[in-house]
């Protein structure tokens, strides 16, 4: 059989992506525990972590006020998410000019896949290396890259490699680079699987990788399989379909909120639904996506979480619409009780609005031109600038989050055939 | 009580008033029917709260009283007695006792002093022939709007003039609306009211039973609207809210017509639509001089084309609609030609009976942008 060419792959990630661009703004922190993602004495978590906050076992997910426990001198910053989008954005730009394949994972991290690039950037290594340089200079932050046969290899590559630095896993070294590895190194391996694997006396990537793949696809299935594949360094399972740089259209859309305190101000709540609402629709217009299945999700106190979902008899990218629907589903869910998160989803998405309004044809029109002049505007000025008269009473905070609309990369805006013009 | 029936008249009058039963068991009492004896007939009483029946039949009555049984435990039951006459006995502890022949069966019953009483019919407003009624009601009802939240497009308007009669449906994406021609001496001014999908299918049913020739009695209420066909008696609450105003959607210029053959263009859209999106049902037509192109396609099943003669001369003319909605109008429409007639890709088209026809018939179809 014949082997399928080498294909070389880059993973870029930038070094503490968040903190660093905090600095640029404020080098004072240069060096310091900093803490991203709100105050200390703050409801939410840790979006990023400096590396010397990082020594006290800081991590982003934890909790704001496990972090001031673990180091009460850490400096707390709220973040700032424009500067973030902007930064990725330029870095996405700087690796666009190396490859025209690249996909941004998510805000701060990239695979770029080198294919047909050897003549204008030479071999991976020297095309890494020039990179690597060239987003120092331009952005003045650092990131590290990891090279490989696969993405998974690469994604591990450039963990390896930090901070700074570059690797490169030579082809056919893939399974000795992983073997003494800890599993959870391995993407998608948590704290479950990693226990499931130890009970079957796994630790490495190399225990693993000497087990059957019979053995594993009847203890965890289809991702037993995937761990298989993985150990061998494949980009084995769902996470990896498709290429690198193809135009992905998402699933669904959504955006969450969660309450500094939780809340049962129906009008508070109500408020905050339509500025989610707002938000779902403009990211749909964004990708020239309609939504037939709204759904909003309710997070009580207690941490018990419910999910009601409406399908309309219509595709909608409308905010007016969107939120109607999400505002119905609350009405006829919410139970008074006070509410700690609430999120509104648009699913079943469709390229076209499909059947026409009989009705309300006519008003419809009138909103949809008013939507894509509020867009440009969004544009301009940002996201901020322009909302619906209702959603401003919401007590809305802007957090940063992972994956940020706009995002270069991920957001094919104005790229699709038929895109807004 | 104590009352003997023959079996297929209490399986027919149970059977026309099973439609209207409570299917939700939210109210217990309500999934039973009423029976009362009295004189020579035996009534039967059904309701949802929304709607209510009242049918009856030749009994002989030994004991007058009344008692409620299980409706469909009831119906389901007597249906498989052998054909004859069934002897009905409901005790002071509710139970019903039923003796068919050799087969003796005793139901638990509730008592009928929880059962709902149903509005008094009053003054009747208007006899309708039950074939035009019926007729309208075909014409309409499928257009009416599945979706529970738009309540007042949960039914269609009936308005009653006192030389016609309109009904009109919409689901807000397309909208049926028939008029004929009836002299109703009683009615003054414009009588309006929103009647339930369910009164409509219910309606159907008791007027088939009846016959084309019966004659439907209409009344209303502040609240309720009846229809006594002979003896049976059906009543619903009306749907409140406004309509929306169907004569600003009915299009006034529309440029370009073609006339169709309705089985060829029927079978034509079924074909096609076998290869359309299953979600949105969505086609395409293609109108141009001499020709109508009706098309779909799946990218990842397939595509499907037919190709319809057509007399036709003005601009070539691409839209897309609904099949079903297509469909479904061309299953009501009682003549062998109908006539689209259409603007462009993003107004309203409309399909009505070919010829010269005695009842008014328009169906509004929005569009689909593809």
């Amino acid at each position: 059989m014949e082997r399928p060419p080498v294909k070389t792959y880059l993973h870029v990630d930038m070094d503490a992506f968040f903190v660093s661009v905090e600095e640029l703004f404020d080098p004072s922190l240069k060096g310091k525990p900093v803490v991203v993602g709100g105050r200390a004495n703050e409801r939410g978590v840790v979006s990023a972590a400096s590396y010397a906050a990082r020594k006290y076992g800081i991590h982003s997910a934890m909790p704001l006020r496990t972090a001031y426990q673990r180091c009460p001198h850490a400096i707390f910053v709220e973040g700032h998410r424009e500067r973030y989008t902007e930064y990725s954005r330029k870095v996405y730009d700087i690796l666009c000019r190396f490859s025209p394949r690249v996909s941004m994972a998510s805000i701060d991290e990239a695979y770029v896949d080198l294919e047909g690039t050897r003549k204008l950037h030479g071999p991976a290594f020297q095309a890494a290396h020039r990179l690597h340089e060239t987003i120092r200079a331009e952005t003045r932050l650092n990131c590290s890259i990891g090279i490989a046969s696969s993405r998974l290899v690469a994604k591990i590559a450039s963990d390896q490699a930090k901070p700074n630095g570059v690797l490169w896993v030579l082809p056919g070294t893939e399974v000795r680079f992983l073997a003494p590895l800890d599993v959870r190194k391995i993407p998608g391996v948590g704290k479950v699987t990693e226990q499931n694997l130890r009970a079957v006396g796994v630790r490495k990537v190399g225990d693993l990788a000497r087990l059957d793949e019979g053995f594993l696809a009847s203890k965890f299935g289809k991702w037993g399989l995937a761990l298989a594949g993985k150990a061998l360094g494949l980009d084995a399972g769902g996470w990896f379909d498709g290429e690198v740089g193809e135009a992905h259209d998402p699933k669904s859309v959504s955006h969450e909120h969660t309450f500094r305190e939780d809340t049962a101000d129906l009008a508070g709540l109500q408020a905050t639904l339509l500025r989610l609402s707002e938000k779902v629709a403009r990211r749909l217009r964004d990708h020239s996506l309609f939504t037939r299945t709204v759904q909003i999700k309710i997070r009580y106190s207690d941490f018990s979480t419910f999910t009601r979902a409406r399908t309309l008899d219509h595709a909608t990218h409308l905010d007016t619409e969107i939120a109607a629907a999400a505002k119905e589903l609350f009405g006829a869910n919410w139970t008074g009780q006070p509410v700690r998160l609430i999120g509104v989803y648009a699913q079943g998405l469709e390229h076209s609005e499909g059947q026409m309004s009989l009705l309300e044809e006519e008003k419809t029109r009138r909103w949809r031109d008013a939507m894509s002049a509020v867009d440009r505007i969004r544009d301009r000025f940002g996201e901020s600038s322009v909302s619906l008269a209702r959603s401003l009473q919401a007590d809305y905070h802007e957090r940063v989050h992972e994956n940020p609309e706009n995002l270069p990369g991920k957001e094919p805006r104005g790229k699709e055939p038929g895109g807004k013009s | 009580m104590e009352f003997t029936v023959n079996k297929s008249d209490l399986v027919r009058e149970l059977g026309l008033s099973q439609g209207v039963v409570e299917k939700k068991t939210t109210i217990p009492i309500l999934s039973n029917v009423l029976l009362e004896a009295a004189g020579d007939s035996v009534v039967l009483t059904a309701t949802d709260l929304e709607s209510g029946i009242r049918v009856s039949c030749p009994a002989k009555v030994k004991k007058p009283g009344s008692g409620t049984i299980p409706a469909k435990k009831l119906l389901d039951y007597v249906r498989l007695l052998p054909d004859s006459d069934v002897q009905v006995k409901v005790q002071e502890n509710h139970w019903a006792t039923l003796v068919c022949g050799r087969s003796r069966t005793r139901i638990a019953g509730m008592s009928r002093e929880s059962y709902p009483d149903l509005p008094a019919m009053p003054e009747k407003l208007a006899e309708i022939p039950a074939g035009l009624l019926v007729g309208m009601i075909q014409r309409t009802i499928f257009a009416i709007s599945a979706e529970e939240s738009r309540f007042t497009l949960n039914g269609a308007l009936m308005i009653l003039k006192k030389d016609a009669i309109t009904m009109v449906a919409t689901d807000g994406h397309r909208l049926a609306m028939t008029e004929s021609k009836i002299d109703l001496a009683g009615v003054t001014g414009n009588y309006r009211a929103l009647l339930p999908r369910k009164a409509m299918a219910e309606l159907l049913k008791l007027s088939a039973e009846a016959g084309a020739d019966a004659i439907v009695e209409f009344a209303g209420d502040d609240n309720h609207l009846f229809f006594r066909i002979g003896d049976r008696l059906l009543l619903s609450r009306k749907l409140t809210g406004n309509f929306p105003d169907f004569e600003r959607v009915l299009p006034k210029d529309q440029p370009h017509a073609i006339t169709l053959n309705r089985d060829e263009l029927r079978s034509a859209i079924e074909r096609v639509s076998q290869f359309s999106d299953e979600r949105s049902r969505a086609i395409r037509v293609l109108i141009s001089p001499g020709e109508m192109k009706v098309y779909s396609s799946v990218s990842d099943t397939g595509e499907s084309e037919e190709n319809l003669p057509v007399q036709y001369d003005g601009p070539k003319t691409e839209i897309g609609f609904n099949a079903q909605y297509l469909v479904d109008f061309l299953r009501a429409v009682p003549q062998d030609t109908v006539g689209l007639h259409f603007k462009d890709p993003n107004s309203a088209g409309e399909m009505r009976p070919g010829g010269e026809t005695e009842a008014v018939y328009r169906y509004v179809i929005m569009p689909m942008r593809i």
